[in-house]
């Protein structure tokens, strides 16, 4: 029976997760291969072979598609290996992508750094000076052509970036997102001077107002799509010498995929493709567990990520910022922290004591790693609390030493702060909790939502640990850390697992109530586009929905809240109905009485959202189910309370837990990948697909 | 002819000392924590409360930018939020317009002190002003909504939200006067009013606020903005509360305070003592006004106390540029949070508290009522903020540490460009072009200052695209671009500013109304440190009949002033006319000042910003003493010979017999 394979390609890891419609799954988790990261991606599927206990050529014959999370965009644009890029703008805006709004010195910064204004930088160019053109040419707000395009200049512009040697051009011309006809002479001008030059357009890339974040990322867009297409090109070409006949697609930053074919020409959208795949995996086990809202939270080494899943759907954004520039490209909204396992704790001048956002990273880890490391992080605080147990570290791969940990908290934070070691850590520990959790309902509230409506995800090495304790500051209802199967491998599964989904908008700012008929024309015309470009991808879908949006706001905002819109030929009464519905969401977001009507409302971009379902969904094979009470492996002395202190808790072997097990905190379950801390009050229950599934008990239900 | 004092107004006068009585304060009960729960607190506690607290001043800023129509708001962050303990004490104020978080205090206090007999202050409550003699804002377009939040009947804390509105009435559009001569010219201040009671939003009080207004819907969205921002603090607060108590609530915030105290004079202790001065210049006070007005500032530095003392200021002027003693405080303490308590909780009440501010009422910036403040905020409290930011600077440089958080004085002041009329929608309008925004910030003891980097006062301002600009007003750009040579020169040069050129388009009335207001013309304002150059002058022109529609009919766009027709004036610091569609209107704002002598910059760098036009080849030459060669690249030997010689120059001696200069200049 045919396979779909997940593929997720970290940093340091290569995660891959395999299923057939018949329970069958297969996992791998192989070193990422930096600068070669299809070597990694091949070695996985070795992997996956070698765990169904098949030949590698076999399963790729079998494989219907591949879905690949891969770092490759953003480890262009953090690293600068980039494509050499020229830029043609309209004559006396060059300089936009250099006073970035002025916003560019501070964008993504914490707040920690823009107190400190004096050390504050803008991000070096994106391009040099020299590699910009300007060309004579205007457009005004309305769409008229104020100065006619001048072609001779735009040919002597290309031909001088030709002769610098350029590989790729980004065009961002002023209002072309309304009028893009003289974006796309240029692009055939450059095309009479050099056929099949790698060319982007900000009217295709980000058809959205606002020049700056338009030419930010269709520039990007342009850097990174030829290094994306030489990746994947030669990736496809070995998987075809291995009998692979599928389709292999990539993960967007949507939490949707696109095929290989077409995501070089739209590369900014894979700019997320690694960070998302938890958030769809999430997903995708929530509607398998049939739970309503979810909050992801994955707590690895170096971070902290935050998304949500609201109505079966991740929650997206249209924009983002990387390396202090904004992108306007639609993604998964995910927050980000430095509060990972390694985050270091230290003392302010004052003597307070604060955990990250520093990390002590893989190298040199933290202190208890014995690898060098001399700062005390979370993961030390963790072990001398007695809940991560030394030998059974990463599965006993990894031996940690508690006397290191100890001596790290010691002198940089219970010594100066005359508090006994333990105390010390237990106040990391709680400290590390309470920031997440204000990360968690920033994030939560921020999109309009009660964090006492959801259910908390905790899944990476170190969120187990923590996450009992932060979910109850937040008032969730339950926490589940996924276990079983996909363990090891969550986000890999959220891309086996996720759909075809591609995205087109225009913004078209006016006053509200719009034109019906404008109305119908653009989602008309946005939904053509979208019809041509899913054909492109060559797949073979069960379901294509579209769902339709508009970003409104009340006149003169800078912000515009998202607004679903019903399909089919909208008359005047549905205009009425979207711009009440906005005002119900603003109101949701921003309290009661916020709204103020009488400021006139503007719609200022539409957007399409085309979801093509996949004939093949993984699914999950039942855990082996049991009936009587686990028997504990052992016991030890764990904090896991600030309000009890270290007390006696049992400790439990995952791998003997079944489906219907309870084991009532204060407790501590040790599986190969992570520990789950169960501080006292709370209760998990192995569910049927091998997760432990956290509640808290209240006082009538205490046994 | 002096301002005529008004008998009755100095009880407006807030002092900005803390509080000196303990009450009665009507009926109202203030929560009070002893100094043991403080002292008791553990770290554990102290550090989550207090990043929650921090959080909350975030969230205010949140709802306040998502919720606000104007562009001032919204894009420039021309806004503030903070958290008053109940004796109205800063605990924490949001990253925003410093400016605006240092006189929240000085409301709460008035508020306490003078309302709460009557009318009664109760739960539920919140109050608006914008009396910048009561404090809250700077002036009149600044806007408070003060809310006291109450526990167990007990006045626990205050919130604040407040913004720089965009009309509230008086002679010009955007209430920015240029021929006022005192505040019955302008915006009239209104003093703390009830503008909530007890949760229900007051028709009466409302209508009396927007009714002066020319554009009351946008105000309107505002003043929910800002009634929003403190429901949702208070939501926070009051949770807050619930879980750890209200007592340990309130020592975390004295806390606060008390650290930011303590931190700061430990860093102080660590300074060498001293006495640093300057003088910040103002060019005109108002229209047809041709005086320049000096703010002189005396810094001394004592063991782990500062002063400022500002005599010597020029008196109080008729006109719209001075500043109460609000403005004198947030020209202070923008440069005392960036420069002295970067890696600290920002609480102005711990930081108040390591200062004294000596100064005579009367003076421009500690003006008395019914002197024109119109402008304070970006005159005179911002030319305060120029003086003081030399002063701290100085002081800061001397050591090898804390010195790296120096800047030069940062943009010079602000390029006010206001637009009104009708917009291509044939709605009135009225709005204050924010693209000075991208100011240039003052050069550092290691780098550059940032090119188009911002203002001191607000650490993430923002300037609208374009494309914004040109969809909400009737204007289209010319161009928007970083200007050569206007960074101040240095060894570290000052970030440079920038300049937009528009022509008014698609008004369906035509003509669109200007009013600009801007100093710094005759003379430079953003200083340079230890024998840097300042930052170059302010510059508007206004070209009448440019024929650029002409130009545009022909295909071609210009590409500066020289390219355009027409008649040119050089505008004057104060102005009020109408831009018609033949006209051009080009406004060129302030760079950073640098930071040591431009002759030991590195000839490199000197090249390199002349190849990407931070610099010109001529003050290449002229100034940093910089000879070019081929390609762009300096000339080592040529240079060096030059710089001997422009160093022999300075002090008097004759040139060295060696044939330079000429052919070098380019």
């Amino acid at each position: 029976m045919p396979y779909v394979i997940g593929i997720d390609t970290g940093g340091t890891f290569t995660d891959a997760f395999a299923a057939d419609q018949h329970n069958r799954l297969a996992t791998a988790k192989t070193p990422s291969t930096p600068p070669n990261f299809a070597d990694g991606f091949l070695d996985a599927i070795d992997g996956l072979a070698g765990d169904l206990g098949t030949d590698p050529n076999e399963l790729l014959a079998n494989t219907e598609y591949i879905v690949h999370g891969t770092t490759s965009t953003l480890n262009s644009l953090v690293t600068g290996d980039v494509a050499r890029v020229g830029f043609l703008t309209t004559r006396g805006h060059a300089d936009s992508i250099a006073i970035m709004n002025m916003e560019g010195r501070y964008a993504g910064l914490g707040s920690d750094e823009i107190q400190h204004m004096a050390r504050t930088s803008k991000p070096p160019a994106l391009v040099p000076c020299g590699r910009i053109a300007e060309i004579d040419e205007r457009i005004d707000h309305k769409g008229a052509v104020i100065v006619p395009l001048d072609e001779d200049g735009v040919r002597e512009s290309v031909r001088a970036l030709l002769a610098d040697d350029v590989e790729a051009i980004a065009v961002s011309l002023l209002w072309s997102f309304h009028s893009p006809a003289h974006e796309q002479r240029v692009r055939e001008l450059i095309h009479e001077e050099a056929p099949g030059l790698y060319v982007a357009l900000s009217s295709e890339v980000s058809p959205r107002i606002r020049e700056y974040s338009r030419s930010v990322t269709t520039l990007m867009n342009t850097q990174v799509g030829p290094r994306l297409g030489a990746y994947l090109e030669p990736l496809q070409a070995r998987l075809r010498e291995r009998g692979f006949t599928g389709g292999l697609m990539v993960m967007q930053g949507s939490g949707g995929c696109v095929s290989a074919a077409d995501a070089p020409g739209r590369a900014i959208t894979t700019i997320g493709s690694v960070l998302t795949g938890g958030v769809v995996g999430c997903t995708r086990m929530a509607e398998a567990l049939e739970t309503g809202k979810v909050i992801s939270t994955d707590m690895g080494g170096t971070t902290f990520l935050v998304g949500l899943v609201v109505d079966g759907k991740p929650v997206a954004t249209t924009s983002t910022v990387l390396n202090q520039y904004a992108i306007s490209t639609p993604t998964v909204d995910v927050h980000t922290i430095g509060a990972g396992g390694g985050a270091i704790a230290w003392l302010d001048t004052a003597g307070n004591l604060k955990v990250g956002p520093r990390s002590a990273g893989a190298s040199p880890g933290p202190a208890c790693y014995g690898d060098g490391g001399w700062e005390p992080t979370v993961t030390d605080a963790d072990l001398v609390l007695g809940i991560i147990n030394p030998d059974n570290f990463f599965g006993g791969r990894k031996k940690l030493r508690t006397q290191l940990a100890r001596e790290a908290i010691d002198k940089v934070i219970a010594t100066p702060l005359s508090m006994s070691v333990d105390d010390a850590a237990a106040a990391i520990y709680a400290i590390q909790n309470a920031q997440t959790a204000d990360l968690v309902r920033k994030v939560v509230v921020n999109s309009g939502q009660d964090p006492r409506e959801f259910t908390l995800y905790a899944y990476g090495g170190a969120g187990p640990m923590h996450c009992a304790n932060y979910a109850a500051d937040l008032g969730v209802n339950e926490v589940v850390v996924p276990l079983g199967a996909t363990a090891a491998v969550f986000s890999a599964y959220g891309l086996a697992a996720s759909d075809i989904i591609l995205t087109a908008e225009r913004s078209q700012p006016a006053p509200m109530p719009v034109d019906p008929a404008a109305v119908n024309a653009v989602y008309a015309e946005l939904e053509a586009e979208l019809d041509a470009r899913l054909t492109k991808q060559g797949l073979r879908f069960s379901t294509v929905t579209y769902q339709r949006e508009a970003d409104i706001r009340y006149t003169m905002q800078m912000a515009e809240v998202s607004t679903p819109v019903p399909g089919g030929k909208l008359a005047a009464e549905h205009i009425g109905h979207i711009g009440r519905d906005f005002e119900d969401r603003y109101e949701a977001v921003y309290g009661k009485g916020t709204g103020f009507p009488d400021a006139g409302l503007q719609l200022i971009t539409y957007r399409v959202r085309a979801v093509g379902t996949l004939p093949i969904t993984p699914t999950l094979p039942d855990h082996a189910r049991s009936t009587g009470d686990p028997i504990p492996s052992s016991e030890r002395e764990v904090f896991l309370d600030v309000r009890v202190g270290r007390q006696r808790a049992q400790i439990y072997d995952y791998r003997a837990l079944k489906a219907g097990h309870r084991v009532m905190g204060p407790a501590v379950v040790e599986a190969p990948t992570t520990t789950v801390a169960l501080p006292p009050g709370t209760a998990g229950t192995v569910d049927r697909l091998g997760n432990l599934v956290i509640r808290y008990r209240t006082e009538t239900e205490e046994h | 002819m002096p301002v005529i004092p008004v008998a009755g107004s100095e009880r407006f006068a807030e002092s900005g000392q803390p509080l000196q009585t303990s009450g009665p304060f009507g009926d109202v009960i203030l929560h009070r924590v002893s100094e043991d729960i403080t002292a008791g607190l553990d770290a554990l506690t102290y550090e989550v409360i207090r990043h929650r607290l921090v959080a909350v001043t975030d969230d205010m800023g949140d709802a306040v930018k998502r919720m606000s129509g104007s562009v001032v708001v919204t894009d420039c962050n021309d806004f503030g939020t903070g958290i008053m303990d109940e004796a109205g004490e800063t605990v924490q104020v949001g990253l925003y317009n410093m400016q605006l978080g240092s006189a929240l205090d000085m409301a709460a206090r008035w508020t306490l002190t003078n309302r709460s007999a009557n009318p009664g202050i109760r739960e539920g409550d919140q109050f608006l002003l914008n009396d910048p003699w009561v404090g809250g804002g700077l002036h009149q377009n600044d806007v408070t909504v003060l809310a006291p939040l109450f526990h167990d009947g007990q006045l626990f804390c205050w919130t604040a939200a407040v913004a720089h509105q965009v009309d509230l009435g008086g002679v010009s559009p955007g209430s920015w006067s240029v021929d006022g001569r005192d505040v019955f010219w302008e915006s009239l201040p209104i003093p703390p009013v009830k503008i909530v009671e007890e949760g229900q939003l007051r028709a009466d009080t409302e209508d009396m606020y927007l009714r002066r207004s020319r554009v009351p819907r946008l105000v309107g969205l505002d003043l929910r903005a800002k009634i929003g921002a403190n429901n949702v603090a208070h939501d926070r607060l009051t949770a807050l509360i619930d879980t750890y108590g209200p007592d340990t609530v309130k020592a975390v915030m004295k806390k606060m305070m008390n650290d930011a105290e303590a931190r700061l004079k430990a860093k102080l202790r660590e300074l060498p003592d001293g006495t640093w001065s300057s003088v910040a210049h103002q060019d005109g006070g108002r229209s047809g006004d041709r005086e320049i007005h000096k703010i002189v500032v005396a810094m001394t530095k004592d063991g782990e106390r500062l002063t400022f003392d500002f005599t010597g200021t020029d008196l109080q002027v008729e006109g719209i540029i001075n500043c109460t003693y609000a403005g004198l405080r947030g020209g202070i303490l923008p440069v005392m949070l960036t420069m002295l308590c970067p890696e600290m909780s920002w609480s102005p009440g711990g930081v108040f508290r390591c200062m004294d501010i000596i100064s005579e009422p009367g003076t421009i910036n500690n003006c008395t009522f019914p002197a024109g403040i119109g402008k304070a905020s970006v005159n005179s409290a911002w030319a305060t903020q120029n003086a003081v930011s030399e002063t701290v600077a100085e002081m800061l440089i001397t050591h090898p540490e804390f010195g790296r958080s120096a800047m030069s004085v940062c943009c010079g002041t602000w390029d006010l460009t206001l637009l009104s009329g009708v917009d291509q929608r044939g709605s009135g309008f009225a709005t204050m072009i924010c693209d000075p925004t991208a100011g240039g910030l003052g050069a550092r003891v290691d780098n550059d200052g940032v090119d188009t980097g911002g203002a001191h006062c607000i650490p993430m301002g923002r300037t609208a695209d374009v494309e914004i600009n040109e969809f909400n007003f009737p204007m289209l750009y010319l161009w928007r671009r970083e200007e050569v040579d206007s960074g101040g020169p240095g060894r570290w040069r000052g970030g440079v500013g920038a300049s937009s050129c528009f022509i008014p388009h698609d008004s369906p009335v035509g003509e669109v109304h200007l009013v600009v207001s801007a100093n710094g013309k005759a003379v430079p304002q953003a200083a340079g440190l230890s024998g840097a150059y300042p930052a170059a002058t302010q510059w508007d022109v206004l070209v009448r009949d440019a024929g650029v529609r002409e130009q545009f009919a022909a295909g071609k766009i210009p590409r500066s002033l020289e390219q355009l027709g027409g008649r040119t004036q050089v505008v004057p610091p104060h102005l009020e006319t109408d831009l018609t569609p033949g006209d051009v209107y080009f406004t060129h704002w302030q760079g950073g000042g640098g930071i040591g002598d431009p002759l030991h910059r590195e000839p490199e760098r000197v090249a390199k910003d002349v190849g990407e036009g931070k610099v010109s080849a001529h003050a290449a030459h002229a100034v940093y003493g910089v000879v070019l060669a081929d390609e762009g690249r300096a000339d080592p030997e040529a240079t060096e010979t030059l710089r001997r010689q422009l160093s022999r120059r300075r002090v008097g001696l004759e040139p060295e017999q060696s044939p330079i200069d000429s052919g070098a200049r380019r």
